[in-house]
């Protein structure tokens, strides 16, 4: 194998880890509110920012300034629940969807021009110390700050798994999840556990954020390509494993970055949605989805 | 115990219940008998706050119901049972049980309650770590009404418990109901299944295209001319 190809292989698996970990707050939202929120990149993007400024101005390693990053936009992922959201949970399920796309669309286009007023529209990176530092196997470079967000994904979704199947609250989500209407009458406050859910999400979209601010860029108009990443992730993982949801997200990074070695880099995006139809095509809930009554 | 007065439901332009009154007293089985499309699932569906109520009143234990949130009512001891599927088919026996207890005032006695629903339905604890989907209709039912019954429901209310079960796990699931009336829990169901449901309810009412055409005791309905002619294959 040429060191290029390996190269390559290491290099997807380190941004598929980032794939996973933004699909893992979309399949959240997703999942238990059945809403489709298309402004979760940009969700990703005020956290990239926040971890920058933190950075910048007051000096905040991004991985100091994680916990506050995520406690930060799990407040605005509480505030958008309550101006937003919340309006679109009170329709029935399967008219959610449409409604959700709608209200987020136009949120997307908001919070942009919002960041290119403040933020002005260049391309920011962090740059610590350790930035250029790289562990090197068998002479294959592996970047720390980029392997510190597969090591994020990999720990929120074993986070998320053990909330989901351990805790009281994540019996109540999954109940939720499956079915609203019969969670209510066994007594569980849905709306809570929406506006938690959904804030968990814009939270974990901004945990994602400041990875990508610390291992590659952010900009105020990356947005809807994260989100797409993520929704493509999610469809291929299929709702039922936040384990399963990582996995995805890798093996998406690994297929693009071969198909950007092997076919060519103007290919990288098309073989991944190649890939994509052709898994819907064999397994439409995705690979590691469950039938759902 | 229960008290509903003039109740009227809609959904949107289309009102489905007119101002139907009926009550149910402590300890007893009072049913809702009626066709499909009388309106007697929408009245349930109101009185648990899952649907809008546009007139009339209603009142548990002296308190005012009206405009309360679902988990409240479950809170305050009014536990329904949904029509088919009741149990989260994406969990476990156990961990259904376990959610049936949410309220703070039924996890308190959780263990106690669990042993309980245990004792009446053997079954559940042979089956306690399978996954819900995997359990026949009747086992389905089962897990249904332990776990209703775990969040220590003052008023039990059932949607339809005969529906797709075989008369004889009928039988079985109505001696259950008996049995959960005996320990003093009140209970309020909705039955298409007319002759069934006159033979355990203490007190019935007959519900036709949203109002109420008759009520009486089990024994007054069935000598009822109407009711024969219209609900019992004599």
């Amino acid at each position: 194998m040429s060191q290029l190809v390996a190269q390559s292989i290491v290099s997807g698996l380190l941004l598929g880890g980032v794939y996973g970990l933004v699909a893992l707050g979309l399949a959240l939202s997703f999942g238990v509110l059945h809403v489709l929120n298309v402004a979760h990149g940009e969700l990703l993007m005020l956290g990239g920012y926040l971890a920058f400024f933190a950075f910048t101005n007051w000096g905040l390693d991004p991985f100091v300034s994680l916990p506050l990053v995520f406690i930060v936009m799990f407040g605005f992922g509480v505030l958008l629940y309550l101006c937003l959201f919340r309006f679109v949970t009170r329709t029935e399920t399967h008219t959610r969807i449409k409604n959700s796309l709608l209200v987020s669309f136009g949120l997307a286009l908001v919070l942009q021009a919002l960041a290119v007023r403040f933020f002005t529209a260049d391309e920011r990176t962090i740059s610590t110390a350790y930035s250029s530092e790289a562990l090197t196997v068998w002479s294959i470079r592996i970047p720390v700050v980029r392997l510190a967000g597969l090591v994020v994904a990999v720990v929120a979704a074993l986070a998320l798994e053990w909330i989901l199947s351990r805790t009281r609250f994540g019996k109540a989500l999954r109940a939720t999840s499956e079915d609203w209407t019969r969670a209510a009458l066994t007594g569980i406050d849905v709306r809570r556990v929406y506006l938690i859910a959904f804030a968990v999400s814009a939270a974990l979209a901004a945990t994602a954020g400041s990875m990508v601010s610390l291992g590659y860029s952010v900009s105020p108009g990356i947005g809807l390509g994260w989100t797409l990443k993520a929704l493509i992730v999610v469809v291929l993982a299929g709702l039922g494993s936040m384990r399963g949801i990582v996995v995805a997200g890798v093996a998406l990074g690994l297929v693009e970055s071969l198909a950007s070695v092997w076919i060519g880099g103007q290919y990288r995006e098309v073989t991944a949605l190649v890939l994509f139809l052709i898994v819907l095509s064999f397994r439409p809930l995705g690979f590691f989805g469950r039938a759902r009554a | 115990m229960l008290e509903v007065e003039g109740l009227e439901v809609a959904y949107g332009d289309l009102q489905v219940v007119w101002g139907i009154s009926f009550q149910v007293p402590r300890d007893s089985i009072v049913a809702i008998l009626g066709p499909n499309g009388a309106g007697k699932t929408t009245t349930l569906l109101a009185l648990m706050g899952l649907l809008p109520i546009g007139a009339g009143s209603v009142r548990f234990g002296g308190e005012d119901l009206v405009g309360l949130p679902t988990h409240q009512m479950v809170d305050r001891g009014i536990v329904m049972i949904p029509e088919e599927r009741a149990a989260f088919q994406s969990l476990t026996v156990a961990e259904n049980l376990e959610l049936g207890a949410y309220t703070p005032r039924a996890r308190t006695v959780y263990d106690q309650t669990l042993a309980e629903v245990y004792e009446i339905f053997p079954r559940l604890a042979e089956r306690r770590k399978q996954s819900a989907a995997t359990l026949s209709g009747g086992e389905r039912q089962m897990l249904a009404i332990g776990k209703a019954l775990m969040a220590r429901p003052r008023l039990l209310i059932l949607d339809e418990p005969s529906l797709g079960l075989a008369p004889i796990v009928v039988e079985d699931i109505f001696g259950v109901i008996r049995r959960i009336r005996d320990r003093g829990v009140s209970v309020l169901m909705v039955e298409q299944h007319v002759e069934m449901a006159l033979e355990v309810a203490d007190y019935a009412y007959i519900l036709e295209m949203g109002a109420i055409v008759a009520q009486g005791s089990g024994a007054e309905l069935e000598a009822d001319t109407r009711v024969q002619e219209a609900y019992l294959s004599l």
